[in-house]
């Protein structure tokens, strides 16, 4: 599985919602992902990825917490 | 004498393991100070203030007490870079933060020695605040009042603590040394209380807004706000109720329910207006009857909870 792969899975399982229904450009927005769910999902990347993520402002979309969990 | 023993109390320096919420528009240097002589954490609300306000009551708290005291900031403020400041200018022992992540300051405060204890309403928020260093985390229930999260203090408090090595401080509708005691057991280190220290004496939110909170029974109070993404439990009254009814239907924009809430807590604190007023308070108000002085309401919880885990052992056979 490649990382958006494995990213995808916790998200759909997160919002139950069926694979390949997710892009990179996804937003956490269109998600309906308030702030606590984000930090929820972050937590679960990082268990999954075994990285440590820093959450800014910044992180609008799927593309996004990609880089920041490859940037680790 | 004293039997209480909490890693909370050799971690701030109190005596007693119970720590007064930041209130915003209401906790000021002045109730701080109060909280802290009686041997709890006192802690006074930057909320929306600007550097001079604090720096202001930060100097109100220590001229009434050389006690440890700490200041509750809140992440979403257009001032929090400046009164993140402000702290440390100060050396103000104690940081506790709300609304948001606090990890851009974190590495400033640790340095200069801050206890740093997040305000977190979920087990992953306090896991994160864990990560980036926060001394304690404050395990705060939807039964509180103010902005709340979804999960109860019950469920709550023991799920963060199973899940973090720091210290777990429980909050959200705890008033007395039954409150205490069972935070005790669900394996938080001390509590925060609000609502109960609202109607402290040396509290100087409006008289109408104490008999409010005096006169409450157990099902008086009201979530809204959800709609916005932050909800806030306060008493039922002319603008709770309204705002309950505005609040989904569909004409009504995110706009318009967002200017209908502004300013309201003012209203309520600082004038007293019962209609236009948002009177922020928690479940627990119902068991909160009576005015009395900060350290009189430490002193009553903290003796209450030690004769009852004292007597705990009655519900044990053999
Ligand atoms: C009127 C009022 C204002 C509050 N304002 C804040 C605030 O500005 N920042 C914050 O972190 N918590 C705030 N809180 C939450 C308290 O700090 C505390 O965690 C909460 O009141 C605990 O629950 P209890 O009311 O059941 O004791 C507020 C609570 C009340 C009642």
């Amino acid at each position: 599985m490649t990382d958006l792969e494995r990213l995808e899975k916790i998200i759909c399982e997160y919002k139950e919602l069926e694979p390949g229904t997710l892009t990179p450009e996804t937003t956490f927005q269109e998600l309906e992902l308030d702030s606590l769910d984000l930090v929820d999902m972050t937590m679960a990347c990082e268990d999954e990825f075994g990285v440590s993520i820093e959450l800014d402002d910044n992180l609008k979309t799927i593309a996004d917490l990609l880089d920041l969990i490859r940037k680790d | 004498m004293n039997m209480l023993q909490s890693p909370i109390c050799e971690l701030l320096e109190i005596r007693y393991p119970v720590l007064q919420g930041g209130m915003a528009w209401i906790a000021d240097g002045k109730l701080a100070a109060a909280v802290s002589e009686g041997g709890g954490l006192g802690i006074i609300s930057a909320m929306n203030a600007n550097a001079s306000w604090l720096r202001e009551q930060i100097r109100e708290a220590k001229s009434r007490t050389s006690k440890p005291f700490g200041v509750n900031i809140m992440l979403m403020s257009p001032f929090a870079d400046d009164v993140a400041q402000v702290v440390v200018e100060e050396q103000v022992p104690v940081v506790t933060t709300g609304a948001g992540n606090p990890s851009k300051y974190m590495s400033m405060w640790k340095s200069a020695g801050i206890r740093v204890i997040p305000v977190v309403a979920s087990v992953a928020l306090a896991r994160m605040m864990e990560k980036h260093g926060a001394d304690a985390v404050i395990a705060e229930g939807g039964e509180s009042g103010g902005h709340i999260g979804e999960a109860a203090t019950m469920p709550l408090v023991p799920q963060v603590a199973d899940a973090v090595h720091i210290p777990v401080i429980a909050a959200g509708g705890i008033g007395d040394g039954r409150g205490l005691a069972a935070a005790l057991m669900l394996g938080a280190c001390g509590v925060q209380m609000g609502t109960r220290f609202l109607v402290a004496k040396e509290c100087g939110v409006h008289p109408v807004y104490k008999e409010k909170v005096l006169k409450a029974k157990d099902i008086d109070t009201i979530v809204t706000g959800r709609r916005l993404g932050h909800a806030c439990r306060g008493l039922k009254n002319a603008f709770s109720r309204e705002y309950a009814k505005k609040e989904w239907l569909p004409e009504t924009s995110m706009e318009e329910l967002e200017a209908f809430g502004v300013g309201s807590l003012r209203k309520a604190a600082v004038e007293g207006n019962e209609k236009e007023g948002s009177f922020l308070c928690g479940q627990i108000a119902g068991l909160v009857t009576r005015e009395q002085p900060a350290a009189e309401i430490l002193q009553q919880v903290c003796e209450e909870a030690e004769a009852l885990l004292k007597g705990a052992s009655q519900w044990v056979n053999g």
